[in-house]
Parts: structure tokens; sequence; C-alpha cells
């Protein structure tokens, strides 16, 4: 058997239980789930996501009703010893010593084999989980760890073609559990052994493993997603901490748990919608991330705004990160959310591999107040512009340069590309760039796990404060006014709820206004910095005017960048913009140019709510429409052309055009 | 000083002997002695004191077959009268009292066996065939609570013979608890044993001495345990009912017939302790063979 060749395959598997009382429970629907010969892969998930039943299911303990499962091609029909299962409670005959409990299990599977040969085997076996010293005495007399030894002696001395682990360690103390763990791997690699581990232990999936299986909550729990372990092996518990990517592979399993748990909590207070005021809904829930940048939203809140326009019933759910805002849009519990600017073309062309779904943006929250700052080390190394970057990267290619940005969609991410690109610098090849929750970029910098970042306020200005990072470059030096954080809803959401919309849109513009007007910026500061918005110091909060205080590198610790949130220009959803954004995607290959653009903008920016909702706020004056895109580095962009402006570029990815189909709008939602 | 420390030490721990001793052996005597004095406070000239019992236990006329276990009637050939009363079960009842509890349990060892082997054999069956066990459930737990007297009659009105009907009160009476015991051993066999042999595909022969019987003796003594208990309490039953065999139940029903009170009193005492006896019995050979 080649190394590679598939040993197990799970098709479209489905599992139904029926209940007492004549109900039915679906614990497992359309699995889909290929396993190499020779790899290890983990299926984590919450208690009864049916990971169990999953495993029983290639065991064969258990039979699916739907679909099937293959080993080497045959199906799956009843339990064998070339499916050996490790239980999670040993599952060792207590009347036996642990040389009887081997024996049994080997004199059954391997009969053919001489009675000489056979002792052989399991004397091996013993040793091989060093149990030598124990080989006769019953299991009662011995620890969990080394209970757990004898059922993994037992189920490798019958050579099986699959191992299959049933949260194995669960019930063992850290340190056996650790020694345990190595064991296992070291087992599993001199043996090339295939195995499916069942755990809910997030380090131990990725200690072992070469993929993590992530299920959903049931009922009909389904894959969520599959994650490549890329940490090279063999590998040591200690040290596997220190991959670069370790982190952030344990914080999307650790992501992936808590979005579940979190949906699990808002289906079971799913509310129907109320309506009030001639508005279709008064119950909304509103993501944002906690950032300078979300004042107009937290200000809306707390000052009344949303009540005054008719929208009652406002709660904020806090994300710690984008990715949350996008997944609450498209999995429906969020009603609406402060995105970063590109999230909702992004959304809509379908980024990140997921499907295209219709985003609309009728509002721009914020601008500016975001920056990119590098480590400390670099300023004392003489790294003072992106020239001196670039000098420095030439120097030390040896080193890899990773940095930190907070979603492929977001402004940061695409002004840090251009800003590298402009200065020669390709943002996939030369450095490295990192998705990281915006809150956990300082701590990151200081780890030294990153070298530098783009991300919104106040975690440059924070950084810069503590000494840990200075900022290199400001709005002001790479786009003074771009769009920062935008509304998003999703576009069915904005057909069902048309009024709703005005009066969301509304409610924001006041709160808008009031964030800009100077005179409130103390009250301002001091609402973000409570425990439900930044949970920080207001001393690391700055809202000022624009051009207040330049950057300036004589003093790294004094410069911030600026928010606009209110005034000409400001609020009003630009397609100019948004079509920027998308040339910007597409150049770094996150996602095709379409060649419906013009359709999709059309879709995305929802310029007549806006027009609606400032003209029944009076606010005439604010609706004005931005000429061509003037960049620090001098080029312009307008809209006339974008597929020439993408082919004048000169570092980029390479580029692919598509159409991309969207449904037909309608409100088929909620 | 740690001389006299540690004779203090011994005092300390002799008087903690002693303690132990009062408090465990201490209250049962006085319960005793106070039974006896209620006992004696209620005692009538039809229904003897403790006072009496031991008078006439140990009166000439009819002391031999009370005080002496081992006395025997006619004592021409003793070894004789031992082996017709114990083995065969006939011949002369006036012998003493072990004789007579001899021979009553060389009938519960009979049914009993019998309770115990179809008992086990009906109760493993049972327990692994889900069908069988829905079809005769409700039969056994039926069966289960009808007392062993009447059986009595049924038997007897069947067989025809003292000797196998008593042999057969004893069995039904005895066997309910063990089969029932058993069969719920063997449903009780937890999943992940169950599951191994699964896995394993071990031989059905294998999995029935390897994995089902150690799983189940528990089950098995803790039916066998109850079932000693009714087969003695079936004895007694059967024999007072069944005339003219050599007994410790037959002997009870006699010396009623002759108004003789002591009698009966002194074989309550052997037949509690005989009870008690292989009860301990049963439990202690349980512990030897359950697995660990």
């Amino acid at each position: 058997m080649s190394p590679s060749s598939t040993l197990v395959e799970v098709e479209q598997l489905g599992k139904t239980f029926s209940l007492p009382g004549g109900n039915e429970y679906v614990a497992l629907k359309g699995i889909d789930l290929t396993i190499k010969q020779g790899e290890f892969v983990s299926l984590i998930g919450h208690s009864g996501c049916g990971k169990s039943t999953l495993l029983n299911m290639v065991a064969g303990l258990d039979l699916p009703t739907e679909g099937v499962a293959l080993l080497d091609g045959e199906k799956i029909m009843r339990p064998g010893p070339d499916r050996m299962v490790v239980f999670q409670n040993y599952s060792l005959m207590p009347w036996m010593t642990v040389r009887q409990n081997i024996a049994l299990a080997v004199d059954e599977v391997l009969k053919d084999l001489p009675k000489s040969e056979r002792n052989a085997i399991v004397e091996e076996h013993i040793q091989l989980v060093g149990l030598g010293h124990a080989a006769d005495k019953p299991p009662g007399q011995l620890s969990g760890g080394m209970k757990q030894r004898v059922a993994i002696a037992r189920a490798l001395a019958i050579r099986p073609k699959l191992l299959l682990l049933d949260e194995p360690f669960g019930a063992l103390d850290a340190l056996t559990r650790g020694n345990l763990q190595e064991k296992l791997m070291q087992i599993c690699e001199e043996h090339n052994v295939t195995a499916i581990m069942v755990t809910h232990d997030v380090d131990e999936a990725l200690l072992l493993s070469d993929r993590v299986v992530m299920l959903t909550n049931g009922p009909a729990s389904k894959i969520g997603q599959i994650m490549e372990v890329d940490i090279p092996r063999p590998r040591k518990r200690l040290e596997v901490v220190n991959h670069p990517h370790y982190y952030s592979y344990r914080s999307e399993i650790i992501y992936f748990l808590n979005q579940q748990k979190r949906i699990k909590q808002l289906r079971a207070r799913k509310k129907s919608d109320v309506s009030r005021h001639g508005l279709e809904k008064v119950n909304l829930e509103i993501g944002f991330v906690p950032l300078t940048a979300c004042a107009p939203i937290a200000v809306a809140k707390e000052k009344g705004f949303f009540v005054k326009h008719g929208l009652d019933e406002v709660s904020l759910v806090r994300e710690s990160n984008w990715r949350g805002i996008r997944d609450g849009i498209a999995g429906k519990y969020l009603d609406a959310a402060q995105m970063p600017a590109g999230m909702p073309i992004w959304m809509t062309i379908g980024g990140g591999e997921n499907p295209p779904l219709p985003v609309v943006t009728s509002m721009t929250m914020t601008r500016n107040g975001n920056a990119i700052t590098l480590a400390k080390r670099f300023y004392d190394q003489g790294v003072h512009s992106l020239t001196d970057l670039k000098r420095m990267l030439l120097e030390s290619t040896d080193q890899r340069h990773t940095f930190g940005m907070v979603h492929p969609s977001s402004m940061h991410n695409l002004l840090l590309r251009y800003w590298l690109a402009s200065g020669g610098i390709n943002p996939d090849k030369d450095v490295q760039l990192d998705t990281i929750p915006p809150a956990q970029m300082v701590s990151n910098l200081q780890s030294g796990s990153i070298d530098g970042y783009c991300v919104g306020e106040p975690w440059n200005l924070r950084a810069a404060i503590d000494g840990i990072g200075f900022t290199i470059a400001t709005d002001l030096e790479i786009w003074d006014g771009h769009p920062g954080k935008v509304l998003g809803v999703r576009e069915d959401w904005a057909i069902a709820y048309p009024n709703t919309h005005i009066a969301l849109v509304k409610a924001l513009l006041d709160a808008c206004q009031y964030c800009a007007d100077e005179a409130n910026h103390e009250e301002v500061r001091e609402i973000l910095s409570r425990r439900e918005y930044l949970a920080c110091d207001p001393a690391y909060i700055h809202l000022g005017p624009p051009h207040a205080t330049a950057c300036n590198l004589d003093h790294p610790m004094r410069e911030y960048a600026h928010h606009q949130f209110f005034g000409k220009g400001v609020n009003r959803p630009s397609r100019t913009e948004h079509l920027w954004m998308m040339t910007q995607m597409a150049r770094w290959g996150d996602t095709p140019f379409p060649r419906n653009w013009v359709e999709i903008l059309e879709r995305v920016c929802k310029v007549n709510v806006f027009s609606t909702a400032a003209r029944e706020l009076g606010l005439t004056d604010i609706a004005y429409s931005r000429g061509a895109i003037k960049l620090f580095d001098g080029s312009v962009f307008n809209a006339d052309d974008p597929i020439a402006y993408l082919n004048s570029l000169e570092i980029k990815h390479d580029i692919y055009m598509a159409e991309v189909v969207l449904d037909a709008p309608s409100a088929k939602a909620s | 000083m740690t001389a006299g420390t540690l004779s203090n030490r011994k005092i300390a721990s002799d008087n903690a002997f002693l303690k132990a001793l009062i408090r465990n052996v201490v209250p049962p005597i006085v319960a005793v002695l106070i039974f006896c004095v209620i006992w004696q406070l209620f005692s009538t000239d039809t229904f003897p004191g403790p006072v009496q019992v031991i008078q006439d236990a140990f009166s000439a006329e009819d002391g031999p077959p009370l005080i002496n276990p081992f006395h025997v009637g006619g004592a021409e050939d003793y070894w004789g009268t031992v082996f017709n009363a114990v083995v065969r079960g006939t011949g002369d009842t006036n012998i003493g009292l072990f004789w007579l509890v001899m021979s009553s349990l060389k009938r519960v060892a009979i049914g009993y066996s019998f309770a115990a082997l179809i008992g086990v054999a009906l109760g493993i069956l049972v327990g692994v065939n889900n069908l069988l066990y829905r079809a005769l459930d409700p039969i056994f737990q039926f069966l289960r609570v009808v007392p062993p007297l009447a059986w009595v009659p049924i038997s007897l009105a069947a067989l025809q013979m003292n000797e196998p009907a008593a042999l057969f009160v004893i069995f039904i009476t005895a066997i309910w608890p063990i089969l029932i015991n058993t069969a719920v051993g063997v449903k009780q066999i937890p999943s992940d044993y169950n599951n191994v042999a699964k896995v394993l595909r071990l031989s059905k022969q294998k999995y029935f001495f390897k994995v089902l019987i150690p799983a189940t003796v528990p089950y098995i003594f803790t039916g066998l345990r109850i079932g000693i208990g009714l087969a003695w309490l079936a004895i007694i039953a059967a024999e007072i009912v069944m005339s003219g065999v050599p007994g410790i139940g037959f002997f009870i029903w006699d010396e009623y017939q002759n108004n003789y009170i002591t009698g009966i009193i002194i074989a309550l005492l052997y037949i509690g302790a005989t009870g008690l006896i292989l009860d301990r019995l049963v439990a202690w050979i349980g512990t030897k063979v359950s697995p660990a």
C-alpha cells in the first residue's frame, strides 16, 4: 500500500436515533471524510456533537442510517480487529492480568500464528508501553495511565489497519496525559499507524494530528471545518507550542468551538421580530469589534440615538474579531454589524472560499483611525521609513518577517499590502501576513511572534505609549480619509426590513455627528473605555480631528491616527472606494475580479438608503460624491477602468477574472 | 520517662481494645438478657420460659436428644441409623439434632444444587436472548412471589412421595432469585466488555468463558446467597408438612404434636445457626470465586 493511498472513506454519512415516544434525533448528517494511510486525524467538538458516534460507525459498533463508511473500499458492516478501538474507560477485563488481557486479543486475532510467536508479540507490546513490571497484575491494581497504556498495547498488538481512540486520555491527570500523548505519537510515527482520535482537548488534537476535523453542534452535526496541522514531525509536546503557527491553529479551533457555543446560545434565545413605530423590526442584534472606531455604535446605544429613531430593543454583540462578525451576519444571528470597509464586497464576491453572500452597505461610519506599527527594535535599528524597511528585509532574507492584520477584507490588510508593495516589498513573498484579532496585536508584538501590524486604534497608540512598537505610517501617510468601518447588513435583510434599515442609518448618522463634535470627545472616550466596549484606559483612546498632530518619528510616543466620523463626503458609501477595494482583493488573489463588477457595486452600495436617511435628518449637505482616489504614492484611481488599473500594478498575485453569480435579490431570510 | 510513656501507651492500647470489646459485645449480651427476662415474664404453663427450657433440656427423660446433638435413640447400630437418617432420609426419627440438621441439609443440598444449575443456565439463556427475556420474565416474576408452603400440596399431588416433593419445593423456592439475578447479571455486562469482544470478534466459546461468566459471577453469587436462605426456609416448611422423615422440620412438628415446646425452642436455635452458617458460606465462596 502506498503511503498516500486512501484508507478510510466516509461518504454522506448520517445517523438518526429513534427516541422513546416516536421522536427522532438526527445526530449526524452529511459527513464526508477521507483518511489516508498513515494519517492521524482528530475529531473535535462539543459534548454531544456526535464525534463518538462517528467513531463508532467507523468502528462498526454502530451502523449509519444514511451514507456509507468504507475501509479499503469495503463497506463497514460490523466491528472487526482491523479497526481496533481504544475506549475512553480502557475496557480491560478486570479478572485478567495485563498479560492475559493483551493475550486475549492476540490469541483470537492472530490465531494463525504459532503460540510462541503470539507470546512474543504480547511481550513485545507489554515492553513497548513500558509495563514489564506490571504484566502479571490485574487492572484493578494499576493507575489510570497504566490501564490506558495496556489498552493501547492491546490495540497495537493485533496490528490493526486503523486505530480508533475515543477520548483516550480524557480521564487522566495532566502529567500522565502528556507523557502518554508523546508515547502514542512516537509509536504511531514508528509504526506508521493510521488513527482517528476523538478528543475535546485542543492542544492534544494539535499535538497529535495531521488534520483536525471540527464538528458543529447537534442536532444534525456536520463537519464545520477541517484544519491541516502543518507542524513537522517528530513533534515534541513542549516544542510544538513554539512553532510559529501553533497559536493561530489553536485560536482557529478555539474560535470554532466558541462559535458553536454561541450559536447554540443564540438559537436558544432566538426571538421573533418585534414591530413597532412603523418599523418592521426594532429588536436588533448589532455586532461590533472593540476599537475606537466602534464609537458611533457605542454612542448610539449609550446616548439613546437608537431609541430616538424607534429602535427600542437594540442589543450590541461584542465580537473579538472580524471573523465573528462575518459568521454572525452569514449565520443570520446578527442583524447588522460594524464591518471593515472591504467586508461587504468581500462577502458578496465570496472571499475566503465562502459561498457568495450578498451584503449591502449604506453608510460609512468612520474614516481613518488606522496605522502601521513596527516593533520598537526596528526603530532602534534605524528603520524609520518604508525604504529603510525594504533595506532591512533585503539584509535579513534568512529571517522570516511576519506582520499582523485583522481580516483579509479589512482596510488594514489592503493598506498594509499596498504600502508594502509601493515600497517594492511583495507582501506574500518577502514577508508573511497573519490574521490576528485586533486586541491581540500588542501582545503578539510584545512576544515577538509578529514584527509589526496594521490595525485600528487604540492598538497603535497603545503599543507606542507602552514602548513596544512605534507607528511608522498613519492614515496621513497612506490614504488620508480612507474608509475605515462601514455598516453592513445582508441584502435579504435590507429588503425585508427597509424602514428599519433607514432608521438604523439615521441613528448611526446622529451618533456619528455626536462623535465628531469635539465638545463630546471626553464623554465618548469615557464611554468607549467602559468594560462592555474597549475595557481599557481612556488615555489610549483618542478621537482627535485630522491633522491635529502629525506623525513625528522623533517623538514616537506622540503620534496617533485621526478618526473622521462625520462630515462632507465622510458617511456616504462610495462606489469608487468599494471598487478600489475590489481591485485590491483581486490584486492579492483573495477573490477573483468579478466580470460583473458593475452589478456587484450596484448591489453592495445602497446609496439610496443613505440619501433617504440623510434627507429625513435634514442633512442635505453631506451627500457629496468623491471623485478619483489619490493615494500617497501619487497614483490616482478612477473607477472607469479597474482592469487597466490592475494591469498597471507591478507587484501583484496572478489575477483571475470570474463571473460572480448572485441570486436575484429577495427577502427570503429570517 | 521513655519507659513510662511506652507502658502508658500499652495501657492505652489495651484500654482501646477493651473499649472496643465492650462496645461490640456488651450490647448484644444485654439485649439477649433483656429478651430472656421479657420471655420469662410472659412464660405460662403451656409456653415455657428460658429457665424452664434449660431445666427440661437437662432432665433425664428428654435430655439426650436435646443436649447431645449426636445422640442416636436405638443405638444398636449407631452409624447404620445415622446413615439411614442422613443419606437415605428414612428410619428412626429419634436422633440428635445435629443428625437431624444434616438430614435436612442433604435435602437442601440436592434441591439447591438443581436450583443453582438450572437457575444459572436458564438465567444466562434468558439474559443473552432478549426475546426469551421478554417472554419469560413476567412468568418468573409471578412465580417468584409464590410462597414455599403454597408449593407443598401441588408437589405432593404431582409427585405422590414425600422425599421428591420436599426436594421439589426447595428447588422451586430457591431457583427464582438465582435465575433472575443471573439474567440481570448477563444483561448488565458493561457494554465496554461486549464492544471489546465484538471488535476482537471473539468466538462464542471464548466470549462465554472469558467475558460473560467472569462478568456475571458477582450477580450469580448474590442470587445463590438469597437462594440458599430461601432453600433453608423451604425445607423447614416442607418437612413440617411431610410427616415421618427424619429432619429438623419434622422434628419441630413432632415436638409440637407431643406438646413439647422446649424441643421446638432448641431446634429453633439450630435452624437459625445453620441458616446463618449457610449464608456466610455461600458469601465466602462468592468472594473466593468472584474476579477482583
